[in-house]
């Protein structure tokens, strides 16, 4: 029963679960799982399951930033993971989701987007990010941030170039080599951490049942330096400046060493190439 | 096991494109051989002892071919020798992709039982699939793919028992593919060192395509033309405007003179012309060119002089001197021409080609020209060392290439037809020449076909109407086995009249999709020849199940009307029925059953019924504007033995032609109508534009210079005009009128009602039109059959009967096949008229100029429908004076004597075989005398020969 998990919590930095506050639950991460993307990625954190696929296609950059790609979101909120979604039912979380996604990552701090660029006023990659939100167990954005970082990291554009012929007519050229492709750069790509208030703790990656008991939630986004780029406040609860300051500080702390095992692994996972035994779906 | 295949395409947007395809390896794919024990084949293609006399592999071997030597060997491969080769999935892939033609060749051979050639799905079997590695080329990847399977077959076939010498032979003409092929322990030389090793058979050789290799050879001489541009640059040209993009159509009478067809968005197409060989720049027939186009004071006039390639060498002088009788002052400016140079190929469309060989005058001599039959087609050089057999004979020739310092294409030998002159062989050269698909039917297509004995059954009864009370009767040209249709006419009780068109029910039959169905689709119509038939669909269906013979049971798919005595039409009504024709009549017999008054049996009472309707509705479309027009056609009497034509005659037309086309148009125009209502999409419906006016030009010259006017400006008033014009003192006018008034039409076409707005047909004067009557030799009406089937629910519809595009590009086909059947047919005609004129020696005839050229006139002889040319210039000795006068047009000769159009004139006429390949019927000018000119009249010999035909 929650009164004696929120004094363990208290008393003893231990959950209901047997983590600590700081601690995320098992974390699974595998690329490249949908190939008619051009860039995927599932991450399994807890039960919570989220797929996010990546798909570059060429459009016209915004008339604001002509030199600069950008990336465009959408959250799918499928009655598979929760019954509450069912009907229309996630369709208003869907676009909160996906509008924040946009706010954490379309800019030129996480994403070098002028790399997306194909030819300044007229062609650019717009990268169409997916996300697939397969089971719910709480703590979304979090999963959600390492399935798009992934998946960024896998993409694999095509390599095209402009031609132009004596009267300037310009023309998009395919190179015939599917291996002839562009990667991105995610050093920069940032991680949300949420941190939950519960009582006058606040925990990360909180289970459905701890957020049930939290009053209000912190996000933050996190890059591999420590730097913030984004802060929302979730939940109907207020909280002070106080711990504000102190969930930020935490959420820098944790975000931060999220990044390095995470490449790591991606990395890992890369040098594999076709030996690596794909685990999919089935698993 | 399941791997997955990703490339990435450009949309048509502009936008890139991801796409996956599945790809399942396998490992029960079997190795084809008869040695091989490991695998479960029941039936192994490949045979034990696969020996070949060659002094290059000694022992028993398999061949794998690479896509090159398939694309550009076929001829070999087709060869009976060449036996036991493996065709692997690569190349055949790579060469679908690469050239259809070859690849159905490729196809056909594979499964011929005696060739034992053997396709091996390499990309499926998990041994032999590779992937694509990074930085390797697509091409190299197909390499290696072959290469990887050869080194399979090598190591499979090592583990069986009996393998004993057996080999595995890879033949490449590429050098670095054979030199790793070598490293990995293959056996692969180059398919000339190959061919070349077959001590058994040396005139193998000859049928190798000379490849590039071979060609470099000669680059010392004098390079004759300009350099085709690389196709990246044509592209960006085309993009831009400053090419232009079209098929190449080289002119029939002149080889120095071509144009070029842009088809533009939208109706808009222009024709280009092209003239001189520097700017033809070794662009054959019916390739795919770009052009440039000429600065407008650059522009000429096509021009009216005939000059045929028939030098014995290329003697350049010569040429120069030929091309400047093209050059000539044009007066006037609107007859000037886009003109313009091709700068390079997009696209060549060439395919093997019959002609003659015309040997070199050096004995020992390799290289020899061939003439195509084809004139439009230039000389082919070959090599071959066995021209003296080859001489006289009709053979077959593919070009391998032409490069920029050869007068002529380079090509090779591929099949010998027979002797030229033989009825056969001619036969076959004009099928071939025409691209008619003659072989017999496959047995794929023969197992679709009923079982006999076929009768009708319980479940045709419930869902046909039984119409075999009726008294229906077929009226036909005499000796004509295939039946289409069918007519009954009865009166009904309330004083209005029946009439049903019962046509055969093809569709029954022939079920969409299956093999039979594809190959009539393919094949498109039923050809007839002089005293042969083509048929699109196997005999049992068109002589025998389908045609509507008397006296027994058929299925007809039916259009009843109920009419009033003016032959209005009160109700139509579609079904599906079965009928039992009574009598199946030729057109004399149902005249004479309709003007004998002493008959009165049902069958004469409905012909009388039908024939009075008939003559009132043709009233009725004559007062629309329907176009009566005319051409000559001619009917050959065979002899029934040696089937050699011995007399030839003028079709006649009765009053009972007329009388069932009346009720086929009518049944035409109803189905049409019911189809375009029901699909308005996918309609496959039959128009005839109207003809541009300046298409009459002609005519209308024509008729001046006898002070007629003919009006243009509707089909209605060129008919009531053409009706008008007729001279007192000159009978045949009228008709040559009419001849020539049909040769300024426009083409009939089939298209899809979902592709296009115009659906007008100008010479029946009908705002609608399609084709039902003859679905036993039109394919078109097939098609039609079922859409009217489905409309009224007596058959189930299928995707591609409803899908417009691919119903368009159906109707391409049939539009092709049917401009080429006539073709056929028409060239079938000539050939028998020049057998006819063989045995007749020289004759003397009365005809009348039907057109008037620079160097020429073409006369028309009434008598046999037949057109010849009567030449004022010759190349052996000076031609006399010329005036040509494009505005009458006239053409004065020595002035003396002025040529108007429609003339009459006496020849003689003679076959003038001086040219084995063509064969021409020779004219000569008799009367009007002009000296030096016109020749004497022959001596009356003639006439005993042909007492002695008669007999």
């Amino acid at each position: 029963p929650p009164p004696v998990s929120l004094s363990s919590l208290h008393v003893d930095d231990l959950r209901v679960d047997g983590r600590g506050c700081e601690d995320y639950r098992h974390m699974e991460i595998e690329t490249d799982v949908v190939s008619n993307t051009d860039g995927s990625a599932k991450v399994s954190l807890g039960h919570t399951d989220i797929l996010v696929g990546i798909k570059a296609e060429i459009g016209k950059p915004r008339p604001m930033v002509p030199d600069e790609g950008y990336l465009e979101f959408f959250v799918d909120c499928s009655a598979n993971a929760t019954p509450e979604f069912e009907g229309r039912g996630g369709e208003e979380l869907g676009v909160e989701l996906s509008n924040t996604l946009y706010k954490v990552f379309n800019n030129r701090h996480s994403l070098d987007l002028r790399s997306l660029c194909i030819c300044p006023g007229e062609h650019c990659w717009v990268l169409y990010v997916d996300v697939l939100l397969l089971q719910c167990d709480g703590n979304l954005f979090d999963a959600m941030s390492i399935a798009i970082k992934a998946a960024l990291f896998n993409t694999r554009i095509p390599k095209v170039h402009i031609s132009e012929d004596e009267e300037g007519v310009k023309e998009i050229e395919l190179s015939d080599d599917p291996y002839d492709c562009m990667r991105l750069n995610v050093e920069n790509v940032p991680c949300i951490v949420t941190l939950c208030k519960i009582a006058h703790r606040h925990v990360v990656d909180a289970t459905l049942q701890e957020k049930a008991c939290s009053v209000a939630s912190l996000l933050i986004s996190v890059t591999h330096k420590g730097m913030v780029t984004c802060v929302r406040k979730l939940g109907r609860g207020s909280l002070d400046p106080d711990s504000i300051f102190e969930m930020t500080e935490t959420g820098k702390r944790v975000g931060k060493a999220l990044h390095a095992p995470l490449m790591e692994l991606l990395q890992k996972e890369e040098s594999l190439g076709k030996k690596r035994q794909k685990v999919g779906f089935l698993a | 096991m399941l791997k997955s295949k990703t490339f990435v395409k450009k949309t048509r947007a502009g936008g890139v494109m991801k796409v996956v395809r599945e790809h399942y390896l396998r490992d029960d794919i079997w190795c084809g051989s008869e040695v091989c024990t490991e695998c479960k084949d029941g039936a192994p293609v490949l045979q034990q002892d696969a020996r070949v006399e060659s002094d290059l592999c000694a022992y028993p071997h398999y061949l794998i071919p690479d896509t090159n030597v398939v694309l550009h060997q076929i001829d070999i491969l087709e060869d009976p020798l060449i036996r036991n080769v493996i065709i692997l999935q690569t190349v055949l892939q790579e060469v679908r992709h690469r050239s259809p033609p070859v690849y159905k060749r490729i196809k056909d051979a594979t499964h011929e039982k005696e060739k034992h050639f053997y396709t091996f799905t390499n990309e499926h079997h998990r041994q032999t699939f590779i992937e694509r590695e990074q930085g390797e080329s697509i091409n190299d990847r197909n390499d290696r793919a072959i290469r990887v399977a050869a080194k399979w077959y090598t190591e499979h076939l090592n583990k069986a028992p009996s393998v004993g010498e057996l080999k595995v032979v890879l033949l490449t003409n590429d050098r670095a593919n054979r030199d790793k092929a070598e490293q990995n322990g293959l056996l692969a030389y180059r398919c000339e060192e190959y061919i070349k090793s077959l001590t058994g058979n040396p005139e193998l050789v000859d049928r190798l395509a000379l490849t590039s290799d071979d060609q470099n050879e000669i680059t010392g001489s004098k390079l004759l033309f300009p350099e085709h541009l690389p196709l990246s640059r044509i592209q960006a040209g085309i993009k831009s405007g400053t090419f232009l993009q079209g098929t190449f159509r080289a002119s029939r009478d002149n080889y120095l003179e071509a144009t070029v067809f842009v088809q533009r968005e939208g109706d808009d197409s222009t024709e280009v012309l092209l003239q001189g060989l520097q700017n033809l720049n070794r662009a054959v027939h019916q390739d795919v060119v770009a052009v440039e186009l000429f600065p407008k004071e650059q522009w000429v006039a096509p021009s009216s002089v005939v000059l045929q390639d028939d030098r014995p060498s290329d003697k350049e002088t010569e040429e120069e001197e030929a091309e400047k009788k093209l050059e000539s002052p044009v007066l006037d400016p609107s007859r000037l021409k886009p003109t313009g140079r091709v700068v390079g190929i997009i696209k060549r469309n060439w395919r093997p080609f019959c002609g003659m060989l015309n040997q070199s005058q050096i004995k020992e001599a390799t290289r020899h020209l061939f003439t195509p039959a084809d004139r439009r087609i230039p000389r082919i050089r070959i090599e071959t060392r066995q021209a003296s057999t080859l001489v006289g004979q009709r053979i077959i020739v593919a070009i391998d290439g032409w490069p920029r310092n050869s007068r002529y294409p380079n090509g090779h030998f591929v099949r010998n037809l027979g002797g030229a002159g033989d009825k056969d062989t001619e036969t076959e050269v004009l099928l071939l020449e025409h691209d008619v698909p003659h072989q017999p039917f496959s047995q794929a297509v023969l197992s679709f076909l009923p079982k006999m004995p076929w009768g009708i059954t319980e479940e045709d009864l419930k869902v046909r109407a039984d119409l075999r009370h009726l008294c229906v009767c077929s009226v036909d040209p005499p000796g004509c086995t295939d039946i289409d249709d069918a007519l009954h006419c009865r009166e009904l009780e309330n004083g209005n009249l029946e009439v049903g068109v019962h046509i055969a029910d093809v569709s029954h039959f022939i079920r969409p999709g299956n093999a039979l169905d594809q190959e009539a689709a393919s094949r498109g119509t039923t050809v007839y020849l002089c005293g042969k038939r083509i048929d699109m669909v196997p005999e049992l269906l068109s002589s025998n199940l389908c045609s509507l013979r008397s006296n027994v049971e058929r299925l007809a798919f039916s259009c009843i009307w109920e009419m009033n005595h003016k032959a209005e039409i009160l109700n139509t009504r579609f079904t599906k029925s079965i009928i039992n024709s009574k009598a199946s009549l030729t057109y004399a017999e149902a005249q004479m059953r309709i003007d004998d008054a002493s008959m009165n049996d049902d069958i004469t009472k409905s012909l009388r019924g039908l024939n009075t309707l008939a003559k009132i509705l043709k009233g009725q479309r004559i007062a629309k504007g329907a176009l009566t027009l005319s051409s000559p056609e001619v009917r050959f009497h065979m002899d029934s033995e040696t089937h050699d034509p011995i007399d030839l005659q003028t079709k006649e037309l009765k009053d009972t032609n007329s009388m069932v086309e009346e009720f086929m148009l009518l049944a035409n125009i109803s189905v049409a109508q019911k189809i375009y209502e029901e699909f308005s999409e996918c309609a496959l419906l039959r128009k005839h534009p109207a003809p541009p006016p300046s298409n009459y030009d002609i005519l209308i010259k024509a008729a001046k210079s006898r002070e007629l006017e003919i009006r243009i400006d509707s089909a209605k008033a060129l008919a009531d005009s053409l009706n008008e014009a007729v001279l007192e003192d000159f009978p045949y006018f009228n008709t040559l009128l009419r001849i020539l008034a049909t040769r300024c039409m426009m083409q009939a076409v089939y298209f899809c009602s979902g592709m296009d707005s115009d659906f007008h047909h100008y010479g029946l004067a009908s705002p609608i039109y399609t084709h039902f009557t003859s679905p036993i030799r039109r394919y078109s009406d097939i098609i039609v059959h079922r859409l009217l089937a489905v409309a009224i629910n007596a058959d189930s519809t299928y995707p591609d009967l409803m899908d417009k595009h691919k119903q368009s590009s159906l109707c391409n086909n049939l539009n092709y096949r049917h401009k080429m059947a006539q073709y056929a047919q028409r060239a079938s005609v000539a050939f028998h008229t020049q057998l006819f004129f063989k045995n007749k020696g020289i004759l003397n005839e009365e005809g009348f100029i039907l057109f008037v050229r620079k160097n020429a006139i073409i006369i028309l002889i009434p008598k046999f429908g037949l057109e010849g040319t009567v030449f004022f210039e010759n190349n052996d000795k000076p031609g006399p004076r010329l005036n040509f006068d494009s505005e009458g047009p006239t053409l004065t000769v020595e002035d003396q004597h002025t040529f108007h159009i429609f003339d009459r004139v006496k020849v003689t006429i003679s076959l003038d075989a001086s040219n084995i390949q063509h064969q021409k019927i020779r004219m000569a000018l008799v009367e009007p005398v002009i000296p030096g000119v016109s020749v004497a009249l022959p001596e009356p010999e003639p006439e005993a020969k042909k007492l002695k035909l008669d007999r």
